[in-house]
């Protein structure tokens, strides 16, 4: 296929005019190549590609024409600047010119657009003859990134290695030699990337990150696996914290799949699900949804719904939710139970459209306090252990209450 | 391409055959002088142009026709006007015929007591010539300074080529009646059929606006390109408006349009800021570069008109980053410039709601005007009541965690909507009469909760419709 790009130098040092650009049928030009590539994805939204070719310019004017074709370039994006390392026609460079502003004086006097053509021409004024060092940029679309993960969990289940890779994808139509690419973090890598290509590459591979096991109950979030009998789906995460601690913490991490495996005993890796990873900021949490937890057993029930009036329609309120709970697995587990209280008036009292005022009652079992950092104003989490079942393979049920007064209510 | 344009004199015919609009003779003999110099000032507000261009016509004592005609162009016929620039004691116009027959055409009859050349002044308004600004910041590294620079991009859909033309380019609004571009097209023999208040008002308005320093093409003509550096755009602020003149001459054929350097500041000063402002950005917190247009920061020579601007920022790495594209109003000499660049990732930006409770409490009792507190100990309450006011409390934690390497100042405001009062021990002020502000500094690497409470009041509590601002020890 052909190239999509193409920058010529137009009959050097003509006074020639637009016209005479767009009527003219013999030309003469140059084809200038490209010497080093940029493309730069620290955009969430655009993708810029800077280039750098070596332009030969004669003294005096000159025009630069830029065309493309079957690319999605913002043609009012480009921009064309003359950088320093230039040489003169002789090949040497010239020494009495300042090193920062180049041997060559080059100016950019103006800028033309031909009707219905994916082109520009740019009119350069030159001091000398000689070659000037060109960069372009501009801003390409169908030229897009992804990010995608490999996490593999030790058996034990306590640390993973986490690999994370950047995937780009080619449909711009045009292909890139040796270029250099950067996500807007990480390694900048130096790689060929043709039409229609899509590369994969490392960015990090983290090691020995700790991964904290949950088991969740949770109504209002993850619903009922057996509604006719009050029994909660109990989903699984593996949950990663993007701090130094946990061997993270060097940058956000990116929206991306996140494919979960597990050592074996036999120095294989068994897969065991995959979710989508949330953009994580520093010091966040990302929690992966392995699968659900079928031999942690929950039952919620409501145990008591009492209202109370304090005058007129305006009404006390007392819920006590009810938690039968069994591990039938060989290992201790915590179950975070988690507890939406608006949901809770809403499902026994109907919704006012109001905010909660509520606090714990009395007949409370759950132990401990609520957790501080998970619970909100309107949810409360507590953390249950859980014995492993016993050796007559039984497992020990546990019952818990949460006792709620929900105030000035009608 | 060739003009589309011409005026043509036409030789040995009579000023009455001519003032029935179309002759009886088959054959003519004509002359066809050509465009001298042109001019073109172009409205960015409008699809306006005035074209102003002059001729040199050989007049012969006595009547002498003169056709002017402009086929597929975008030419607004009311608009044509026809001046004498030497010997105007001598030439006087005596009428203008839009031929019933002939579209795009009109014919003149002009008197003359000169017998050789005399110079003519053809003005008219078209449309299809634009311009547009635009602009092309890049901040150094450290986001301390950057350059600015400013464009400006002639496009000629017109269907006439103007031939070094003197292009001026008016930066400002003006007030027209109907677009040219409908004028246009208007059949000539309609344009008798326009009301003639509204023809003398659309041609007042627009050519006393016109800001005619009444160039000459030899004056046009002075302006030799300068082929080793960019054109100079000469700024200059006129009545409501400002005129950029692109020094000598272009040509911008029919379909082409051209950019070209307007202004550039060099080591322009910025502040990098933090706002929350939901009507202008959004629900969520974005980062901006402020500066301000006027000759401390190294701008100020000109307003910045509407236009793109495109950031860009050295990435260290030889190369940059593309940060964002946003479109700017106009901009005054001496006004501040506001970038917005969108949410920062390194900026982590949440409101937390701590707690709600209730109080205040006021019930009526039913089928009676009494209204008693419920939440007071030991009040007695008929059974028959219910709830009419009350006062909502909400705690919030405003949590901002700044992971750039710099410490950041944000700025938030968010409206309280109803009878509220803000009680916290931020520096918190009314932005208006429903929306408080307050202003926060976050050091690098640290988190801050800003914590506030909201009472709403509701219900018969409601008395007003505004929120006040209770400053509260920590």
């Amino acid at each position: 296929m052909r190239r999509a790009l193409a920058v010529a130098l137009l009959a050097v040092g003509l006074s020639i005019t637009l016209a005479d650009v767009a009527l003219a049928r013999i030309k003469l030009i140059t084809l200038p190549v490209r010497e080093r590539v940029e493309i730069q994805l620290d955009n969430p939204n655009a993708t810029l590609v800077e280039e750098e070719r070596i332009v030969p310019l004669v003294k005096g004017d000159n025009q630069v024409d830029f065309s493309w074709a079957n690319t999605q370039i913002d043609p009012n994006t480009i921009v064309f600047r003359v950088i320093p390392h230039v040489e003169t026609a002789g090949g040497k460079p010239k020494e009495s010119a300042k090193p920062e502003a180049g041997p060559l004086d080059v100016k950019v006097l103006s800028v033309s657009y031909p009707p219905n053509e994916a082109a520009l021409v740019w009119q350069v004024a030159s001091s000398d003859s000689g070659s000037a060092r060109v960069r372009i940029s501009y801003l390409l679309g169908n030229l897009t990134k992804s990010f995608n993960y490999r996490a593999v969990a030790s058996n034990d289940e306590t640390t993973l290695t986490l690999s994370e890779y950047i995937r780009i994808q080619n449909l711009a139509n045009e292909s890139f030699g040796s270029t250099g690419l950067w996500a807007g973090f990480g390694p900048r890598f130096l790689k060929p990337i043709g039409i229609n290509e899509t590369k994969e590459m490392l960015i990090e591979k983290y090691q020995q990150v700790p991964v904290r096991k949950t088991y969740t109950a949770d109504p209002q979030q993850y619903g009922y696996l057996d509604r006719p009998q009050n029994k909660l789906l109990v989903p699984m995460h593996y949950v990663l914290k993007n701090d130094q601690v946990s061997q993270l913490g060097r940058a956000p991490l990116q929206y991306g799949k996140v494919r979960i495996f597990q050592e074996d005993r036999h120095g294989g890796t068994a897969f065991l699900g995959e979710d989508w990873g949330k953009f994580t900021p520093l010091d966040d949490e990302m929690r992966l949804y392995v699968g659900t937890a079928q031999d942690v057993v929950v039952k919620r029930t409501i145990d008591r719904n009492e209202q109370k009036q304090v005058a007129g329609n305006l009404y006390n309120r007392e819920v006590v939710v009810k938690y039968e709970i069994e591990n039938f697995k060989e290992k201790a587990v915590t179950l975070d139970i988690s507890e939406n209280i608006r949901a809770l008036r809403n499902e026994v009292a109907g919704d006012t459209g109001r905010d909660v005022q509520w606090e714990l009652g009395k007949g409370t079992t759950l132990p401990g306090q609520p957790d501080e950092e998970k619970s909100t104003f309107e949810q409360v989490v507590f953390h249950v252990d859980l014995p492993a079942r016993g050796a007559d393979q039984k497992a020990v049920k546990v019952v818990h209450k949460l006792d709620v007064l929900i105030k000035n209510e009608w | 391409m060739k003009s589309l344009l011409s005026i043509i004199l036409v030789l040995g015919l009579t000023a009455s055959s001519w003032a029935q609009g179309t002759t009886q003779s088959n054959v003519d003999l004509s002359t066809v002088p050509s465009r001298d110099t042109v001019q073109l000032t172009i409205y960015n507000s409008e699809d306006l142009t005035l074209v102003r261009e002059t001729r040199k016509v050989s007049f012969k004592k006595g009547v002498n026709p003169l056709q002017f005609s402009w086929a597929n162009t975008l030419i607004d016929p009311t608009s044509v006007r026809l001046r004498f620039v030497t010997s105007p004691e001598k030439l006087e116009l005596l009428d203008t015929t839009f031929p019933h027959a002939k579209p795009q055409m009109l014919y003149w009859n002009v008197q003359s007591e000169v017998d050789g050349e005399a110079t003519v002044e053809i003005t008219y308004f078209t449309s299809g010539i634009s311009w547009s600004a635009d602009y092309v910041c890049v901040a150094n590294l450290d986001e301390t300074e950057m350059s600015f620079e400013g464009f400006v991009r002639v496009s000629n859909n017109s269907g006439e080529e103007y031939e070094d033309a003197q292009v001026r380019l008016v930066v400002g609004k003006i007030n027209l009646v109907e677009k040219i571009a409908q004028l246009a097209s208007i059949k000539p023999e309609d344009v008798a059929k326009l009301e003639e208040g509204k023809r003398d008002r659309l041609e007042k308005q627009v050519l006393e606006r016109a800001m005619v320093p009444q160039a000459s093409g030899a004056a046009a003509a002075d302006f030799a390109p300068a082929a080793e550096k960019p054109k100079e755009i000469i700024k200059e602020g006129l009545s409501e408006y400002f005129i950029y003149t692109i020094e000598g001459t272009e040509t911008i054929p029919n379909g082409w349009s051209k950019r070209m350097r307007s202004f550039e500041g060099q080591t322009v000063p910025f502040k990098v800021h933090y706002r929350y402002r939901v009507p202008e950005y959004g629900d969520q917190l974005v980062r901006m570069y402020l500066l301000t247009n006027d000759k401390e920061s190294k701008l100020g020579t000109t307003p910045l008109p509407d236009g793109m601007v495109r950031v860009f920022r050295h990435n260290g790495r030889d190369g940059l980053s593309f940060l964002v594209g946003q479109q700017i109003k106009y901009v005054p000499i001496g006004d501040k410039i506001e970038l917005n660049l969108g949410p920062d990732p390194e900026v982590i930006f949440e409101l937390v709601k701590l707690k709600t409770w209730r109080d205040n409490l006021w019930m009526q009792i039913q089928g009676a005007g009494a209204f008693k507190r419920a939440d007071e100990p030991g009040a007695e309450i008929e059974v028959n009541s219910a709830v009419v006011g009350w006062d909502d409390h909400t705690l919030f934690a405003q949590r901002i965690r700044n992971y750039t390497q710099k410490s950041i100042e944000v700025e938030i405001r968010r409206a309280l909507p109803g009878h509220v009062v803000f009680r916290s021990s931020l520096a918190a002020r009314s932005h208006d009469y429903q929306t408080i502000e307050y202003v926060a500094t976050v050091k690098p690497g640290q988190k801050a909760d800003l914590l506030y409470e909201v009472l709403q009041h509701q219900g018969r509590n409601a008395k007003q419709d505004n929120v006040t601002v209770e400053h509260i020890d920590k």
